[in-house]
């Protein structure tokens, strides 16, 4: 019977090779690297030994159960962690080749590289322009003409321009929740980033919404790196061209990434049959 | 909508490897025909060296559908697209398969000549069988689900050729035992051919009503 499934195991590692064989993925280098990183919040600790690489333009998706650090993980990426009281970080998170977590790092200018979406849209109270227009003004371009021309590069850039290009002056907030995520999405782009977290970006959002986002990333990995926290799995699997799997192996215990590879490869073949419960729903 | 499109971009593709798998299939059952009619063991070894080739569109097939099953879920009419479309490679790799098995058996058949009367009906039954295969990839590159009644009608010819192989030639054929083993046994290839057409038929009405054949 073993014999049986091994070769059954063979054969259909070797059809997902052959495919993988005709259109192979450059390696592309990392873009970010986790250097055994951990994370507590108080004694609680969150994160162990995170080691980690992010391949350069492409989607690595993080998916796992709830409670398992995937949001912890993501937000150390960026430093967004800094402002919860009691957040201690060890070990290092390198952007291109530079410790973000290096005293004397420049956290504002990583937030703007290294941008962030969020669950629910949360897009100012303001104008749909003002709310692109935000963050370029705050990096300190005054021209109207400039700021103008970034905006519809950046509303263009999202899939939102010609939705929006008629009331850039009425309220974000009368806009659809896909049309608010995607508008978040250009206040991102209009920074200039390199980087691109997503949380859950699209757990909010329709059906039809949410495949309007998935074409929109699958659009802009071309020039950004993009990092995808999201328990949807089919999400995953249809987005993400790498995935990384984590989980606690108990309740209290710190997160850990179980398995990292290519999206083709953790979906058809995964090596840890802890990722396998997982993702094909024997978990818990 | 490009993630969407990308996939059914892929499906597009998945698709016509099926149909260029299916024009190799159809090839090398032309050429075990005129192998077979011209006893011409070089033909047939080229048939069996050449079976490597239908066995690699199985394997990017399978490997291809599996992949787009396993990323993007697909439902209704694309799923059972990719189900079909994997399993039918596997009829045309079966039957490309007993056109090895034909070409197999013919090792022992140089130096014998053929009757006639085996002649024309062997020749008959293949220009049947292989009318039963192209009637079943035309009705999937048609997305046809009729087909597979009249696939089955064409069938019984060959089946009743194949009795015919099976009783009258066996029982009263003169020819030397191992020459009749052979014959027998490439009837019976053939008829199995036939029977992998009926089986694509049946399997692209499903494809496209959903629906299992009684």
């Amino acid at each position: 019977m073993d014999d049986q499934r091994e070769r059954i195991t063979e054969y259909t590692r070797k059809c997902a090779d052959s495919f993988l064989q005709e259109t192979r993925m450059e390696e592309p280098g990392p873009r970010m690297t986790l250097d055994n990183l951990s994370m507590s919040y108080g004694d609680f600790r969150a994160l162990e030994d995170i080691m980690l690489e992010i391949p350069r333009e492409r989607i690595t998706a993080i998916i796992g159960p709830s409670g398992c650090g995937k949001s912890s993980l993501l937000r150390c990426l960026n430093r967004m962690n800094d402002i919860i009281p009691g957040c201690r970080v060890t070990g290092e998170v390198r952007l291109d080749g530079e410790n973000i977590y290096d005293p004397g790092y420049d956290v504002i200018r990583l937030r703007r590289t290294v941008g962030m979406v969020f669950q629910k849209p949360n897009p100012f109270p303001k104008t749909v322009y003002e709310n692109v227009a935000y963050g370029p003004r705050l990096a300190g371009v005054k021209d109207k003409g400039e700021l103008n021309g970034v905006v519809e590069e950046s509303l263009k850039k999202a899939a939102l321009w010609e939705e929006v290009k008629g009331k850039l002056l009425g309220p974000a907030m009368n806009l659809s929740g896909g049309q608010q995520q995607r508008l978040c999405i250009a206040r991102v782009l209009a920074v200039e980033p390199e980087v691109i977290l997503l949380d859950e970006p699209c757990s909010a959002l329709d059906p039809v919404a949410t495949q309007r986002v998935e074409d929109l990333l699958a659009e802009l990995k071309e020039r950004y790196t993009m990092v995808i926290v999201t328990h949807n799995m089919q999400q995953a699997a249809r987005v993400s061209d790498f995935t990384a799997f984590v989980m606690i192996e108990n309740q209290g215990e710190p997160g850990e990434v179980v398995e990292f590879g290519e999206t083709n490869h953790i979906f058809t073949n995964p090596a840890d049959e802890r990722t396998e419960r997982y993702i094909t729903g024997r978990f818990g | 909508m490009k993630a969407r499109k990308d996939f059914h971009q892929q499906l597009d593709e998945l698709y016509l490897e099926l149909l260029r798998m299916a024009n190799a299939t159809m090839e090398v059952l032309e050429r075990t025909r005129a192998a077979f009619r011209d006893v011409d063991m070089e033909a047939a070894q080229s048939i069996i060296e050449g079976d490597d080739e239908i066995d690699g569109y199985v394997t990017r097939i399978d490997g291809e559908g599996i992949k787009l099953l396993a990323r993007q879920a697909p439902v209704a009419i694309d799923l059972r697209t990719i189900v079909i479309i994997m399993r039918i490679s596997q009829e045309l790799e079966r039957a490309a398969d007993n056109c090895v098995n034909i070409s197999k058996a013919m090792e022992n058949m140089q130096g014998y000549a053929l009757s006639p009367w085996i002649r024309e009906n062997m020749d008959e039954m293949f220009r049947w069988a292989i009318k039963i295969i192209v009637g079943a990839v035309n009705a999937f590159k048609e997305r046809d689900p009729d087909m597979a009644e009249e696939l089955t009608r064409m069938d019984d010819t060959v089946d009743r050729i194949n009795r015919e192989f099976l009783t009258t030639y066996d029982r009263e054929s003169e020819d030397e035992t191992e020459l009749v083993v052979r014959v027998v046994m490439t009837a019976r290839f053939l008829e199995r051919v036939a029977d992998h057409g009926v089986n694509i038929g049946k399997e692209v009405r499903y494809m496209v009503t959903g629906e299992f054949a009684d």
